[in-house]
């Protein structure tokens, strides 16, 4: 069967989008990653190698980690999305203690990895509010980050570990 | 990536007559993290004219004995192979082979299905048209394989014929190990093949029209000792530059039966049975262990740059063979 | 010290940190436009070839194409050093060579255009490896030079450059030498230093001569500079950088990625942009030099190096931006880390059919020393001298002096770090676990454990010129006026911390410009660690002038006769003689602002210094290297950002730096040139899963640079690891390796584990 729409949660918002060509509408070859980017202008969720193999892209899908640059959209028709712009507080702005950890730790330097680097950390603590420094250090491996922000990072999510909402 | 016609199905039979539809210019998705980069990539001939959804089949996702068998579904994600607890206690190898693919984002998505018949990883076949290529060869249909002459660090050092390129597939060394098979779906019905058969020197077992839906496994009755080991650059990502699957029953000390599976070395996971034989029957010792890792060697034939995957091919039959007594 | 300070040294959040947290930056591919374009490259197959034909009707008439571009019809722009690198040309010297480029309505149909494309080559044999290409009747690239030999001349650094290290007598000096040592060593694996955000540029030329370019890049006026060569003294460039994902020094090289763009838009009079791939980054954007030398050292029993000979090939690739530049700095650092009397070094800087080569961190010393450090070691062995013994003895001391990148010579003013590296060398336990040349440290089972160590220094911490402006506004509020994009030093945070220190104002009310050629003034941007004392120098001459002009209006109101009498902090100003007496900067500031001017002048009399110990584990069974710990050691004068300087030095991993030894490398296709790595599986980087154990020493001995006493050391964090990891390899395994990086083949080969016969395959 072929779908002529298809409906996605992202950051609690549903969108309804029609499957074709031109603006607005979703390519059967589009992919999650350009569909946030592009057609729903969420630019937080970074393309860097667009193969999967830098989780730069990385969102929730039904709370867990992905990568959207790996999936068709048409194919996740009824999913819910999380990207980086859906941690904070909608309401309040305030930050999910995630983030905030991550300013106190400057877990970050050029900081192009760094909303991939807080989604798949995002992940663990969904699954696994106390988690120890390996399954951190394992739950991140799939992030690339060329400036070697990692020791950092590590500390900034063992510092909020326990504090998630 | 260029456009294409999309398609969801819901049933195995339909994927089938789906694919016959389009004549072999349809691919399934499953997971998408090999289809997606091969699409990316677009470095064959054959762009498709369609892709079909396997994800809307329901119920395709499963691990459960059943009589004489293990069956787990081809959609059954690697991240719940991973996590499974019946896995964990009677198939950690499955289990231990599933975690070592990809990054945990993949494998959220990544299918068991897709992962045995994703497409081959040699960086010639790979190499990506948007920087000069693509690039012809054996496996492409035209043209020498470029690796014998070329950089084959990583391509086989057994079994090649014509073309060099190793089965990329983890899982498919552990199901091997386990006397694993797939079931394939076709027009005219279902057939069995056993996992180290399914591998061609130049592709799969599956024809244009043909889709996986089961892998079986025969129960174990007896505890058996299990490990999966994987040699690689860096641990998470990387494909294996070689790799081991072992299944091995003690009883009072001696071994009664084993299997050794070797992967990344050839074109299929090999099974090692001249060492095998020779350990049957035997206790497990340094000296049984040496001679055997020896023997699942014999016959190993390098390219110009990856003679070294013997040696390391051996060390890991023998740590793999070793770790039962320990 | 950093005690006295409100902001210097002190932990301060990023003032763009929430915006990257929450996915609120906007990098270059982020940014929105109107009637935007899209750029895609069509890229040669072939390493070296003549394009016979070329016809683009087909790409033409797809709906949504607008134009299409070949070197029939390409500006006649070019660039390199000398400049005979032609944004498109007939000839393809590279797989991967731009052939044409199209601009269409979305990316999707440029790639559809580019397939319709059809060309026709006359291939040319092409040759890859330097020595081949400087025999006689090797392939020739380009017809201006002989033996594929690029003139040794920077000339962007003035009348004059260094084009090699030629002093005192080496006949004499190996005469004297208790023991002599040489043999070819190299470092010519070509990592990629591979940025996270691949260059990309959007160009918007309005016709006739107004150009908007908005780049991921690290540097404003710099780039700007270049372009006006290139497109021609009568446009008028505009350059915008917002955040840089990463750079390393690549993004400096990204002249062609803005001048297709550039054409593109110009042809069609709409903004274009247009961004590299991860494949096109990793197989067409910037390499490591190749580097190999040649090389004979002598060297006396107490560690004294008499002498240093021999040839130096450096590998560009298929052209040359900076790389005469990259000899003249590596040359430099040579004298720096080894205080030789006697040297004849002689470069040279060769062409072949590849991608590349061009600045990454470490810029030229870093491959010099890569090899070099290998060289020295064998001496060492037949001395039987601790290396860190003899690095240390031979790195610089005041009232030593060295030839800079101009050729000039340099009287050191700087400190003695041999305190720092004695204390690395305590925190490592370098005396308790180096057991001698080729001895393990340790032997587990079949792991080896080795350690090795490395050194580095460059002379650029004050390169180059740079200006600032502070204004002070009537508000109180601070505004610095630099041409600076972030990225990832922390650079644009550290410049409002100087000049919230020196104007002693809380640091929320300082902020700086975006990095607008329009706005901003001449800084020559981040490179060669010049960020903590050039650019940070230029602010904090700036707010210092703010601060006097601030004053100078002021001490009438106090009753002053002199600037000089008077103090400020919180934005209130009085008299130091009697702090009753005050003013509000509101009340002098009334409906009126000041603006101070800082400029800072390259100053070459100091160098930095980092020393990197590591301990690595090999696996004698199966090759596997894996780094456990490093030390890295170095003095930066006074911290200016604790966490930020962590980042730095722990950046000694990636970038094409310590793991340069241990799995990076970019892997050539023997016969064809092609780049086979080109994507991030097969291209190793450092996972997080496996992070050796890092520590930093970091001493803080006031240098002679401004008024916080800071030296910058972020750019050599990556150079002193890759020697060390091979010699701690070496020492591990108990055999010499020389090749970089350190697979298992070589490790097995190195034990006699293979035996090298070639059985299989070419039946
Ligand atoms: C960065 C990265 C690292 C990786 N590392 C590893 C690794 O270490 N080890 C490893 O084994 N793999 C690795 N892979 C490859 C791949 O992701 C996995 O093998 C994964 O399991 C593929 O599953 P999938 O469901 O995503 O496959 P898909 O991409 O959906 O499918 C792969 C292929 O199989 C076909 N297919 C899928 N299902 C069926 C079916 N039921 N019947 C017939 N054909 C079918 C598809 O048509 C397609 O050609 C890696 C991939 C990436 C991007
Ligand atoms: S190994 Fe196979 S896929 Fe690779 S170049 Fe040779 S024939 Fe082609
Ligand atoms: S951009 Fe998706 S994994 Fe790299
Ligand atoms: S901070 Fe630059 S890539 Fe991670």
């Amino acid at each position: 069967m072929r779908k002529h729409q298809i409906n996605l949660t992202v950051n609690s918002q549903v969108y309804q989008l029609e499957v074709g060509t031109g603006q607005g509408r979703v390519n059967p070859s589009d992919t999650l990653s350009f569909t946030l980017r592009e057609t729903l202008g969420l630019t937080g969720t970074k393309l860097s190698c667009d193969g999967g193999a830098c989780g730069g892209c990385t969102v929730l899908m039904d709370g867990e980690a992905v990568l959207s640059c790996m999936l068709l959209t048409i194919e996740c028709d009824g999913k819910i999305i999380t990207t980086i712009e859906g941690l904070k507080d909608a309401k309040t702005g305030e930050l999910d203690p995630l983030q905030q950890s991550f300013i106190d730790h400057t877990a970050f330097q050029c900081g192009y990895c760094t909303p991939g680097m807080i989604m798949s950390a995002k992940a663990l603590l969904n699954e696994n509010p106390a988690p120890t420094e390996a399954e951190v250090k394992k739950a991140l491996s799939g992030n690339f980050c060329r400036c070697i922000s990692h020791y950092q990072v590590v500390r900034a999510v063992m510092d909020a570990t326990g504090k998630g909402r | 990536m260029r456009t294409f016609d999309h398609i969801d199905v819901y049933s195995i039979a339909e994927a089938c007559t789906t694919l016959r539809e389009y004549q072999g210019r349809a691919r399934l998705n499953a997971g998408g993290s090999d289809l997606l980069t091969v699409l990316k990539g677009d470095f064959l001939a054959d762009y498709p004219e369609a892709v079909i959804n396997l994800k809307t089949i329901s119920g395709m996702d499963y691990i459960r004995e059943d009589g004489e068998y293990l069956r787990i579904g081809t959609l059954t994600r690697l991240t719940d192979l991973v996590s499974s607890p019946l896995l964990k206690e009677k198939y950690p190898v499955l289990s231990e082979a599933a975690y070592t693919v990809a990054t945990p984002q993949i494998r959220n998505v990544a299918t068991l299905g897709g992962n045995l018949c994703q497409d081959t990883r040699c960086w010639y076949y790979r190499y990506p048209r948007s920087i000069g290529g693509p690039v012809q060869c054996l496996r492409k249909g035209s043209g020498p394989c470029l690796a014998i002459k070329g950089d084959n660090r990583y391509h086989a050092i057994m079994g090649g014929k014509k073309c060099f390129a190793v089965c990329p597939s983890d899982m498919a060394v552990a199901l091997a190990a386990l006397d694993g098979k797939v079931i394939i779906v076709g027009p005219e019905g279902e057939r069995r093949v056993e996992v180290t058969d399914f591998y061609h020197p130049t592709g799969n077992e599956l024809a244009k029209d043909e889709v996986v839906r089961e892998i079986e496994i025969p129960i174990k009755r007896t505890p058996t000792q299990q490990s999966f080991r994987k040699f690689t650059l860096r641990k998470p990502i990387d494909f294996a530059i070689v790799s081991s699957a072992t299944v091995i029953t003690v009883a009072q000390g001696i071994c009664t039966d084993a299997r050794i599976v070797l992967g990344a070395v050839a074109p299929a996971p090999v099974r090692a049975k001249a060492a095998e034989e020779l350990l049957i029957g035997k206790p497990i010792t340094e000296e049984t262990d040496t001679a055997a890792a020896e023997k699942a060697l014999v016959g190993a034939k390098p390219l110009s740059k990856n003679e070294y995957k013997i040696q390391i091919a051996k060390t890991l039959v023998k740590q793999a063979i070793l770790g039962v007594t320990d | 010290m950093a005690d006295n300070y409100r902001y210097i040294g002190k932990v301060v959040p990023r003032s763009d940190g929430r915006d990257i947290v929450t996915g609120g930056t906007l990098f270059l591919n982020d940014l929105p436009f109107r009637n935007l374009l899209y750029g895609k490259v069509l890229r040669s197959p072939h390493p070296h070839a003549v394009i016979k034909s070329i016809d683009t009707k087909k790409a033409e008439q797809l709906k949504g194409v607008r134009a299409i571009i070949t070197y029939e019809n390409v500006p006649d722009w070019k660039f390199g050093n000398p400049p005979i690198v032609h944004l498109l040309d007939r000839k393809v010297r590279y797989v991967g060579a731009a052939v044409a480029i199209v601009a269409a309505e979305t990316e999707s149909i440029c790639q559809q255009a580019l397939r319709l494309i059809e060309v026709e080559y006359e291939v040319l044999p092409a040759v890859f490896d330097e020595y081949e290409a400087m025999q006689p009747g090797a392939p020739q690239l380009y017809d201006q030079l002989t033996g594929n030999l690029l003139p040794l001349m920077a000339v962007n650094l003035g009348p004059t450059s260094a084009t090699e290290i030629v002093t005192g007598d080496v006949e004499a000096g190996f005469a004297e030498a208790d023991a002599v040592a040489e043999g070819s060593f190299g470092y010519d694996n070509i990592p990629n230093p591979i940025p996270m955000e691949p260059p990309g540029a959007v160009v918007h030329w309005e016709e006739p001569n107004r150009v908007t370019v908005w780049v991921s890049h690290q540097k404003v006026w710099l780039n700007k500079r270049i372009l006006t060569i290139i497109f021609g003294e009568e446009v008028k460039v505009r350059v915008i950088v917002g955040p840089c994902g990463g750079s390393f020094g690549s993004k400096t090289m990204s002249w062609q990625v803005q001048c297709y763009a550039a054409a593109l838009s110009k042809a069609t009079g709409q903004p274009v942009k247009l961004c590299y791939s991860k494949e096109e980054q990793l197989a067409c954007f910037v390499l490591r030099p190749a580097t190999r030398i040649n090389g004979k050292v002598g060297m006396k029993k107490d560690g004294t190096v008499t002498a240093v000979a021999g040839s130096w090939i450096l590998g560009t690739g298929y052209y040359s931006m900076t790389m005469q530049t990259q000899l003249a700095v590596g040359c430099g650092e040579a004298m720096i880390a080894i205080r030789s009397k006697n040297w004849n070094l002689k470069p040279a800087i060769v062409c072949t059919n590849r991608n590349s080569s061009g600045i990454v961190r470490g810029f030229g010393g870093q491959e010099l020393k890569c090899a070099l450090i290998p060289l020295l070691s064998l001496a060492m062995e037949k001395l039987n001298l601790d290396p860190f013994e003899v690095l240390k003895k031979n790195f610089i001391k005041p009232g030593d002096g060295y030839y800079w990148r101009d050729a000039q010579w340099y009287n050191y003013r700087g400190i003695d770090y041999s305190p720092a590296m004695d204390q690395g060398a305590k925190v490592f336990g370098w005396k308790d676990k180096w057991k001698g040349w080729l001895k393990p440290t340790a032997v587990k089972g079949t792991k080896s454990i080795g350690v090795g160590v490395g050194i580095h220094g460059n002379a650029d911490v004050g390169e180059d010129v740079g200006e600032a402006y502070v204004r002070i506004d009537n508000d109180g509020r601070i505004v610095i006026i630099q041409g600076l994009a972030e990225h990832g030093t922390g650079q644009r945070n550290n410049t409002l911390k100087v000049a919230a220190e020196v104007l002693q104002v809380p640091i929320e009310n300082v902020s700086i410009t975006p990095g607008d050629s329009l706005i901003t003034p001449v800084e020559w941007g981040p490179a060669g660690s010049r960020g903590t004392y050039g650019i940070l120098g230029a602010v904090i001459a700036a707010a210092e002038d703010a601060k006097k002009k601030l004053f100078e209006l002021a001490a009438p109101m106090l009753g002053a006769n002199n600037p000089e009498e008077l103090d400020t902090a919180d934005s209130v100003i009085w008299l130091k003689s009697n702090p009753q007496k005050s003013v509000t900067w509101k009340e002098v500031l009334h409906l009126r602002s000041v603006l101070g001017h800082g400029r800072f002048d390259a100053d070459y009399t100091l160098a930095n210094c980092m020393m990197s110990f590591v301990e690595v584990q090999v696996d004698t069974e199966t090759g596997k290297l894996d780094v456990l710990r490093v030390v890295n050691t170095t003095d930066a004068g006074q911290i200016i950002d604790p966490q930020g300087l962590e980042g730095q030095l722990n950046g000694c991993l990636g970038s094409a730096g310590i793991d340069s030894a241990v799995f990076e490398e970019t892997i050539l296709d023997p016969s064809s040139g092609r780049i086979l790595n080109a994507n991030l599986i097969d291209y190793k980087w450092r996972t997080t899963a496996e992070l050796p154990e890092i520590e930093n020493v970091v001493m803080e001995t006031p240098m002679g640079t401004h008024r916080f006493k800071a030296i910058g050391v972020g750019e050599i964090s990556t150079s002193p690891g890759p020697s060390a990891v091979l010699m701690a390899a070496s020492n591990a395994i108990g055999q010499w390796l020389h090749e970089y990086p350190v697979t298992p083949e070589r490790v097995l080969k190195a034990l006699g584990k293979t035996t090298g016969e070639n059985r299989g395959g070419a039946r």
